[in-house]
């Protein structure tokens, strides 16, 4: 059963701004990011996903297309190199995976969201941290924990595994 | 100060993320060595740090000051105009889709399978082993040669399919059928039989792992040529 229209607008609201950014970030094409969202949100209202996997999906078939495009006006099938393609598709990957993160990070609650900030990105102790959020060391720990999990379920969700 | 247990499970996290105390990380080190909760959950999240190094030394916009999504440029519509934009493009295809549906429903198996074909060893090379993997060897049908080996790897989205099969027909199409425990076939991969017989190929299902009774490798024309067990 295909998705209704509104169904499909509110795809496109929620979800819209995070696939240009990965489109965009694995392209670097501004021209083509909203033809390539607005046919990844196509084909994913043609296939009619269920709605929990509804995020990895676009990711999914947004990465295909992405890939596929590249392919198709990059180079023509003789000319391809083996180790050339792979090298840009694994390329093409780790920009997908950046983002990825870079948007999993963003869908982290925001005090688990400071910790990861504090402890990772800056370096600081945990003493440090829970002087600079303002709790107790304890609580700077049990974020921490909280914030590792959850991370990696948004990460899943999302089909980066590694 | 005493310890206990759950705040020793607790410190996996600064643990992982780096900024325990020296005394700390004694102390959940020696810990990890005989607590298999935290063995086991380590081993889901160690890749971590690897991953948050992917978002840049400050951890993208989400961390930093600057807007969020600022860099991408050509935003200036508003967004009801392009979902418009979205929807009419949608009605148009939808008075289309009887026409193409069986033709688009076969392109997005190829493209499914081209896209995993290739992105498949780099995207799982190294990781693959912390994947929760089965293998199962799919039994020739009388009368079929066909050897097919296929590994079933968990994914958050669903069940990745990484298909190997020698002595295959020569020609013609071949797909992977997933039936699930109440029966039900999807094709989770189509491909073009090679000179040599053999392809590796990687399909994808959205079932989970336990959700899947058999796999079925199948001409273009439907015939089975080996069928595996879950
Ligand atoms: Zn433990």
């Amino acid at each position: 059963m295909p998705l209704d229209d509104e169904a499909i607008a509110e795809i496109y609201r929620e979800h819209g701004p995070m696939l240009r950014r990965v489109v965009w970030r694995a392209t670097s094409d501004a021209n083509r990011v909203e033809d390539i969202v607005q046919e990844v949100i196509l084909r994913v209202w043609k296939q009619a996903p269920e709605a929990d996997n509804l995020r990895a999906y676009l990711i999914t078939t947004a990465r295909h297309l992405i890939v596929d495009q590249h392919r198709a006006a990059g180079r023509r099938p003789q000319q391809a190199q083996l180790g050339e393609i792979a090298e840009s598709d694994s390329a093409l990957d780790r920009a997908l995976d950046q983002v990825l993160v870079e948007e999993a990070l963003g869908r982290l609650q925001t005090n688990h969201r400071e910790i990861v900030r504090c402890l990772y990105y800056e370096r600081m102790t945990v003493a440090e941290t829970s002087r600079r959020v303002g709790v107790p060391e304890g609580t700077v720990k049990s974020r921490a924990y909280y914030a590792v999990r959850n991370l990696r379920v948004i990460l899943d969700e999302m089909g980066v595994t590694r | 100060m005493t310890t206990g247990l759950d705040d020793l499970h607790v410190m996996l996290g600064a643990y992982v993320l780096g900024g325990l105390s020296d005394e700390d990380h004694r102390t959940f080190s020696e810990h990890l060595r005989s607590c298999r909760q935290c063995q086991t959950e380590l081993g889901q999240v160690s890749g971590m740090p690897r991953l948050l190094d992917l978002a840049g030394p400050e951890g993208g916009p989400h961390l930093t000051d600057a807007q969020v999504g600022a860099p991408v440029p050509l935003i200036t519509e508003p967004d009801d105009e392009r979902v418009a934009t979205l929807l009419g493009e949608v009605g148009r295809r939808r008075r289309r889709r009887r026409a193409w549906l069986s033709v688009v429903a076969a392109a997005a198996a190829v493209l499914i399978f081209a896209g995993g074909a290739w992105l498949g060893p780099q995207l799982l090379g190294p990781s693959t082993p912390t994947l929760p993997t089965t293998r199962v060897a799919a039994a020739p049908v009388a009368g079929s040669q066909v050897r097919i080996d296929i590994a079933l790897v968990t994914r958050g989205w669903g069940t990745q399919l990484d298909v190997v099969c020698n002595d295959m027909p020569t020609n013609g199409e071949l797909a992977l059928w997933v039936i699930d425990r109440s029966g039900k076939a999807t094709t989770a991969a189509s491909w073009r039989a090679t000179p040599a017989g053999s392809s590796r190929v990687t399909g994808a299902t959205a079932l989970r792992t336990n959700e899947i009774q058999s796999l079925e490798v199948r001409t273009g024309t439907g015939r089975v040529l080996a069928a595996a067990q879950t």
